[in-house]
């Protein structure tokens, strides 16, 4: 067979078509995904980071903290029928991965990233063990080499949270007296490592405060710990205002206040104030009461007028929706108070980690005879300092308030604990997340109501289950950690973890 | 090099010594009908020859050839058909009339035609001219009830693309060989000629990994179909939709608000209940109530209440309009000798019954081939679609869609007629009129205001060139192009509010997508008789696949100007988004059929693969397939049987990262629906890095939770089948079965770990599903008189479930509520929690407790699926008619849940919900739901699934509170199980009684032909509820959406040949 003028033409035409699709890209060039990063500089982790730790005003944690209600059941409730929580481990390996890039563009062993990361990390599995238990700690974060890690008991997760907050101290410590400023995209403190300095000292106080149950262990030594914050202020700088605050500032386009002109028409009358928060104002004669809410309708058509403390009332947040729904049509309920909370995109700041509650922190440890020093001093500063955060105005009204019997401070026993705590609760009023619930958990204080509303067969929940995957993923670990902390694998949200026994 | 060079020699040997060893001999037989009848007057030539004979009356010929040569059968009005001699001396032959491929030529992988009797697996054909009369907006809805295995679930939405399901997996499309990107709606039903449906993955060795899941085949016409020279063909079909046979029933008594109660002051939560609200508010009795319309005093600024009256009575079956399907078509066929040639050129036309919804699209192709010589032939094919529409609905729940409008969370308090004027007095372009300001929309302002453009053209082609080296050996090379370019636009007025825009200071977007796909062949098939009664035919190529997408996004961020849709017009910064994504796989591949003696087949093929998606070391794999025929009638012969083939075949196919389908570049919307377009490229899941978003208005970066896996294998999957095929008294009654079984796996997948080790998933290699099913089908010709009555009846019956076979070692469960063995289809959402008799447990208001948990509540897959179809000829005349369904399966019905919780489903006004919802506007608490409450005052304890733990602890009595039934409805049919509905339909598919016109009355004019037919479609609709149409629900999703009611379709088509 010769080759012929036609199988000339037709091996043109091949060659033709090969050259002009075949491309001429290399073709391990084409594995890596080209729309991603695989490499960021710590900065752009940062913000993630600390956007993580946020909890936001008028949520669903604020509902359980009991400080509002939904009555509108399409949309929300405030039942305590918890299932599954998630992990935080997610967030902690961007804090891993934001000190492995810090280290990878040069930058020394202690740095801005890795000292705050300490303090993320205590952060994060304190917030995860608070809803939880025990968790992975010591086997946690290995990635492919460890993907079933056992869980560590509740204790050794705080002793280990302790340390970290000690280490990030002293690591910012040394960054503040070099001058560092490295520190870039922290929207939180603007890039000021003395601030955060004294959000890690103060929320170590919170952490102390915590575990009050555990006060006589040894191994954790609390009292003496809380004492070496307070009596070294050299060493473990605090807050000193409500400047200071870590806190979550709202703005107009990106991150608006969660409540705010668009969303008046959706929820202004499904929402109201929950009694556990507003009657206590009432009962008080506090004027946070005028600020917060606005006065049930029934009794300003009843002839009481907006100045009138009993024009507020707040709806049991056990009450069944039918009931509380068509009460709240009917008037009889204070609804959020709309000017000041749906006027704006930007609403009020979003505290996370505050003075307000650092007072009541130090309040309550000198009540307790942890610390000696002037309860009564610290108690009026945060109330004070909260009345400044609301606006409220102290000048005016502080001395009427303060001679009244029930908020007058009882001195350093039960009473004057529970005065205390009280005002902790008024103070955490849509912010610092879980806070309130923990200390109710804890103290008893204030009393949460229950009812049809609440569900969970009308008990207030002590915790979350695990989530669902740690079912598949990590069954041996997941059931021996119920085992052991509550003689059950029955993963209960009613059982009681270690830190409130 | 030494190696090459001597088998080039070798084979050169072998081929010339096969062909001089053939002698001239004699060769005889008969041409016949498919019925059976002799074909006088057919000619038989000798292919690529002058040489040829006649049969004679009888349809006898017999002509001198040689064992290589390959005679040509043909006969006017039938399809020709080529047969080599081999050692055959009697050839009998069936010719097919065209039009009417039952038995015989079927086009196979990469458009190799081969004899259906020698495939060894399931393969159905359905001829285009079949699709053409009664129309679809879609042509592939039309496949409906055709094809046992092959499920279409047409969406009801314009541009809404079908769910086509086969064997439970989503097929590729293939045009004249070449794989494409096919969205179904650039498919032109007026070109086809036939569509194949190979249902397994058997193929996939010439078209790759693609063909796994099966492929719709699609032959275009060409030129040399017709045997004049010139042929003209034009086909219109005009069809209107009216009457519908899904919509929701809804209750036209009470208003909007809460607990009976409403007053209009701004719309915006002003009033009491007047933002957002739902419908249950007060009974219309003609009571004044201050509406949005009702005039404002002067003096006091307020609203002077006016009768409260229920003027929007029907208001949904008065805003819709009637539909409309126009399609015209024109063709131009010619041949000769030398080349043939076909243009043709569409326009479909398609209305929507929302207002203002509208859909073109223009299709031209241009099919070619040229025998340069007798021994090189070029063939091209050019198709070009475009679809255009300004605005194609969203119907997707949330305010975006009108249907939520007006059905689920609209009032019968306004009248649609008074919502045609829709920019309030003064603030035209900024403010529109409605009933409500804060969450729902008016439905001619959405219609004419707030717009979705969708721009998209797809060009798809190939040129392709063969070489004959001999009768028996070939040479082809072949390039194609598959590719379009997708824009989409949505422009949002001002006073548009939908989720997360409740700024309402309207928005511009753009969606724009690119892809383009080469695939160059090269293929070098053989085609001889190697040993007397052996043949083969093999075929040896190999195949460039390059392809590159490209997309982008952007979208405003809220307008400074109302009206001016443009990017540079936005507000705060603009966000855009842009991807990019390259992809080859090289591949090489083979094929080898032996049929012996023209009975029992054997074919063999292999294909080798190197993708770019997958890490260097692992990205090469080789995929087999066997498979095999045998046509038993021709060993035995058994009376009445006229012929019965038994087959079977296995196959195994591999695949790389890569994934089906794409969406637009970054999903930044939080309402609407997302259009998906055909993708087939790079899944970049082993490849997980940082992800990108936006905190605090700036960029931030967080760790994926994926760990990558450098050791990753390519994914496999295999499928075996074994069948029959029976045909009986002369082909009046006909009978196929198939039964399949495919071992999906082990795919690649993310493999849960424990998040405590900081990330969710590692990529692995693992996960196996077996799905299995049986495909039925028979057809029947009960009467066929000698005066030209014939009675049709075809009918199909398939059924497929897949099940979870394998995950990975040491692992037992899938996403907690799968465990191996289990069915993939599980519905699993939230039920009530009930006592060990069942009953419903109810909390201390008298309203049920759902369980916290979600519970599995059903399976949603059919049953099995089925259609019949009839087909009446008398002379000139044809009736025809389908009915089809699916039967069995759950599915979580949304209108009914929402219609519900809304307020606005008309049982809440019936019977005892009737009598309570009157007595909840007097603040009358009366409504006791069904159950039990817990008497003993025991707490109820649960285990992690849900399960109640200790029964024997608790006492029931029977619930005997009341409540409002506002209040019930809101528990109850918050629950997924309350809406828990059959999938079971039936519907009346299509009805067409065609006239063509007889001969006689042609002959003079310069029509060939021409045929009218009437036609209906949809015509009825039988399921448990009718608020929705089941049909396009294939999935294994748990709800239903919101969608745009159905209605039935009736028109006509004209269509005739010059």
């Amino acid at each position: 067979m010769k080759i012929t003028k036609n199988m000339k033409k037709l091996l043109y035409i091949f060659i033709l078509l090969v050259v002009t699709f075949a491309g001429c890209t290399k073709f391990e060039e084409l594995e890596k995904n080209p729309n991603l990063p695989s490499e960021v500089p710590p900065s752009l982790i940062l913000p993630t980071v600390i956007n993580g730790m946020v909890y936001y005003p008028w949520s669903a944690e604020q509902r359980w903290n009991q400080f509002w209600c939904s009555n509108y059941a399409y949309y929300d409730d405030q039942q305590y029928d918890w299932t599954s929580t998630s992990f935080n481990y997610s967030k902690l390996n961007d804090v891993k991965q934001m000190v492995a890039e810090a280290k990878r563009i040069g930058l020394p062993e202690n740095n801005a990233y890795s000292a705050l990361a300490k303090f993320f990390n205590a952060y994060y599995y304190v917030d995860m063990s608070m809803r939880l238990g025990d968790i992975p700690l010591s086997e946690a974060m290995q990635g492919i080499d460890n993907t079933k890690p056992k869980y560590d008991t509740q204790k050794a997760v705080f002793q280990q949270a302790l340390v970290w907050l000690e280490e990030s101290n002293s690591d910012l410590q040394k960054l503040i007296d070099a001058n560092d400023n490295t520190l870039t995209s922290d929207f939180m403190l603007n890039n000021d490592l003395s601030k955060w300095q004294k959000v890690v000292n103060s929320y170590k106080l919170r952490v102390l405060i915590t575990l009050s149950k555990k006060e006589s262990d040894t191994d954790l030594n609390i009292k003496q710990q809380f004492s070496n914050v307070i009596g070294n202020p050299g060493k473990y700088p605090l807050m000193t205002s409500l400047d200071e605050n870590l806190q979550f500032i709202f703005n107009n386009s990106t991150d608006k206040y969660p409540l705010n002109p668009d969303n008046y028409g959706f929820t202004a009358t499904r929402n109201n104030m929950s009694a556990t928060y507003l009657n206590t104002l009432v009962d008080l004669k506090d004027p946070r009461t005028f600020i917060v809410a606005e006065p049930a309708p029934a009794k300003i058509a009843g002839g009481l007028t907006p100045q009138d403390y009993e024009a507020y009332v707040g709806a049991s947040s056990g009450e069944s929706l039918d009931d509380m729904s068509t009460k709240m049509l009917n008037g009889e309920y204070s609804a959020i108070n709309k000017d000041k909370y749906y006027g704006t995109y930007t609403g009020e700041p979003s505290i996370q980690i505050g003075y307000i509650e650092q007072c009541f922190n130090i309040a309550e440890a000198i009540n307790r005879g942890w610390i000696s020093g002037d309860a009564e001093d610290f108690y009026i500063k945060g109330i004070q300092a909260s009345w400044t955060f609301h606006g409220a105005d102290v000048a005016a009204n502080w001395t009427e308030y303060y001679n009244q019997a029930a908020v007058n401070y009882k001195g350093n026993n039960a009473d004057g604990l529970n005065q205390i705590l009280i005002q902790k609760y008024l103070g955490f009023f849509q912010n610092s997340g879980w806070e309130a619930y923990y200390n109710n958990r804890r103290t008893g204080i204030p009393e949460f109501l229950t009812g049809p509303g609440t569900a969970n067969s009308e008990r207030i929940a002590k915790r979350w289950q695990y989530p669902n995957s740690e079912r598949t993923t990590n069954l041996d670990n997941y059931n021996a950690a119920l085992q052991s902390q509550y003689g059950s694998q029955n993963d209960d949200i009613n059982s009681e973890m270690w830190v409130i026994k | 090099m030494y190696m090459r060079k001597t088998y080039t020699v070798l084979l050169m040997f072998l081929l010339i010594g096969i062909s001089s060893f053939a002698q001239k001999m004699s060769v005889e037989g008969t041409v016949e009908s498919t019925n059976g009848e002799s074909l006088p007057g057919s000619t038989v030539m000798i292919k690529g020859t002058t040489t040829g004979s006649i049969t004679d009356v009888k349809g006898h010929y017999s002509i001198s050839a040689k064992s290589t040569d390959v005679l040509v059968f043909s006969f006017i009005g039938f399809e020709s058909r080529e047969i080599a001699v081999g050692a055959q001396s009697v050839i009998n032959v069936i010719l097919t009339e065209s039009g009417q491929q039952i038995e015989g030529i079927i086009v196979t992988a990469l458009g190799i035609e081969k004899q259906k009797s020698t495939i060894g697996y399931a393969i159905s054909d359905v001829k285009g001219s079949e699709m053409i009369k009664a129309r679809e907006p879609n042509a592939i809805n039309a496949l409906t009830g055709k094809v046992a295995g092959l499920v279409v679930g047409s969406s009801s939405e314009i541009l809404g693309a079908p769910n086509v399901l086969l064997r439970g997996v989503t097929p590729l499309y293939v045009v004249n060989g070449v794989p494409v990107q096919s969205d179904t709606w650039n498919i032109n039903p007026d070109d086809i000629e036939s569509y194949t449906i190979l249902k397994g993955p058997t193929a996939a060795a010439l078209y790759g990994s693609r063909g796994q899941n099966g492929a719709i085949q699609i032959t275009t016409k060409k030129g040399t179909s017709n045997k004049k020279d010139f042929t003209v063909d034009f086909n219109s079909s005009t069809m209107f939709e009216k009457g519908f046979l899904a919509i929701p029933k809804v209750q036209d008594e009470y208003g909007p608000g809460d607990h009976g109660r409403y007053a209009f002051v701004d719309g915006r939560g002003a009033g009491t209940n007047d933002g957002d609200y739902d419908v249950w508010g007060p009974k219309f009795e003609g009571q004044l109530i201050p509406q949005y319309d009702s005039p404002i005093d002067p003096e006091t600024g307020e609203r002077t209440a006016t009768p409260w009256i229920a003027r929007g009575k029907d208001n949904l079956k008065r805003f819709l309009e009637t539909g409309l399907l126009s399609t015209n078509s024109i063709a131009i066929a010619s041949n000769s000798e030398k080349y043939d040639l076909r243009f043709s050129a569409s326009h479909s036309y398609q209305k929507g019954i929302t207002p203002n919804t509208k859909l073109n699209m223009t299709n031209f192709n241009l099919t070619a081939g040229y025998n340069i010589s007798k021994k090189l032939r070029i063939d091209a094919n050019m198709a070009y679609s475009k679809q255009y529409t300004p605005n194609v609905p969203d119907v997707n729940y949330g305010p975006n869609s009108i249907i939520y409008n007006i059905i689920a969370w609209g009032g019968a308090d306004w009248n649609i007629d008074d919502m045609r004027d829709y920019w309030q007095p003064g603030k035209e372009g900024v403010q529109s009129i409605y009933a409500e300001y804060q969450r729902y929309h008016n439905p001619y302002f959405m219609s004419y205001e707030w717009l979705r453009g969708h721009y998209k053209t797809d060009i798809n082609g190939y040129v392709s060139t063969t070489y004959r080296f001999t009768n028996h050996l070939n040479l082809m090379a072949r390039s194609a192009v598959t590719s379009y370019d997708l824009f989409r636009t949505e422009k949002m007025p001002f006073s548009a509010h939908p989720y997360g825009r409740e700024e309402g200071l309207g928005d511009y977007r753009e969606d724009k997508r690119s892809l383009f796909e080469n695939n160059t062949d090269i293929l070098l098939s053989y085609d001889q008789y190697i040993v007397p009664k052996l043949s083969v035919h093999a075929s040896a190529g190999g195949n460039i696949r390059s392809f590159t997408y490209r997309s982008s996004y952007a979208t405003t961020d809220y307008l400074n100007v109302p009206g001016w849709y443009n990017l540079s017009n936005s507000k705060n910064p603009v966000r855009s988004y842009n991807f990019y994504a390259p992809m080859t796989v090289l591949s090489g591949y083979g094929v080898a059929d032996f049929t012996y003696n023209d009975f029992a087949t054997l074919s063999l093929t292999g294909r080798w693969d190197k993708s770019s998606t997958m890490l260097a070391g692992h990205n090469t794999y080789f995929y087999p397939s066997i498979s095999s025929s045998i046509e038993v009638s021709k060993l035995v012969t058994i009376p009445t049987v006229k012929s019965w083939k038994i087959r079977g075949s296995y196959a195994n196919v591999g695949g790389a990262l890569t994934t089906s389908m794409i969406g637009p570049t970054s999903d930044v919307l939080e309402y609407g629906g997302s259009y998906y377009s055909p993708y087939d490229g790079p899944s970049y899941i082993n490849s997980a890095t940082y992800g990108i978003g936006l905190i605090q208005g700036s960029p931030a970066a967080s760790y994926t939770g994926t760990i990558n896996n450098i050791d990753l294998k390519p994914r496999f999957s295999s499928q075996w089948e074994a069948g029959t095929d029976v045909s009986l008294l002369g082909n009046r009654l006909g009978f196929d079965f198939t039964y399949f079984s495919s071992i999906d796996g082990p795919d690649i997948f993310p493999l849960k770990v424990s998040n405590a080790s900081g990330f969710n998933s590692v990529i692995e290699n693992g996960l196996k599903y077996h799905r299995k099913g049986v495909e039925i089908s028979a057809n029947a010709t009960p009467v066929y008189k000698p005066n030209g009555l014939k009675w049709d009846v075809s009918a199909n019956y398939s059924t497929v479930h897949t099940y979870l076979k394998e995950i990975y070692p040491g692992v037992d469960k899938l996403n907690t509520y799968f465990k191996i063995g289990d069915r993939m289809d599980k519905i699993i959402g939230t039920d009530f929690v009930r006592n060990a008799d069942g009953q419903i447990i109810n909390d201390g208001s008298g309203r049920p407790i759902r369980n916290s948990v979600p519970q599995f509540l059903g399976n949603a897959d059919a049953d099995w699926v089925g259609a019949i179809r009839n087909t009446l000829t008398y002379k000139n005349l044809s009736l025809s008619f389908q009915i089809d369904g699916r039967f069995g399966g759950t599915i979580l019905d949304y209108v009914e849940k929402k219609t519900f919780q809304g307020g606005r489903n008309i049982a809440t006004v019936e019977g005892e919900m009737g009598i309570a919802r009157a007595n909840d506007v007097l603040g009358i608490k009366s409504y006791v739901g069904e159950g039990v409450v817990v008497s003993n005052g025991v707490a109820i304890e649960y285990d992690p699934d849900g399960k109640i733990i200790n029964n024997d602890a608790l006492e029931f009595a029977p619930n005997t509170t009341a409540t409002y039934l506002q209040d019930y409805i809101s528990r109850y049919y918050g629950t997924d199980n309350a809406v828990n509905m059959s999938r079971t339909f039936v519907k009346l598919r299509e009805v067409v009684l065609s006239y063509n016109l007889p001969q006689s009355m042609l002959k003079k004019s310069f029509i060939q032909q021409a045929s009218i037919s009437f036609v209906g479609r949809n015509l009825l609709y039988f399921a448990e509820n009718t608020d929705i149409d089941v049909e396009q629900y294939t999935g294994t999703d748990s709800y239903s959406g919101l969608q745009t009611p159905t209605t039935r379709r009736f028109g006509f088509n004209i269509n005739l040949t010059f």
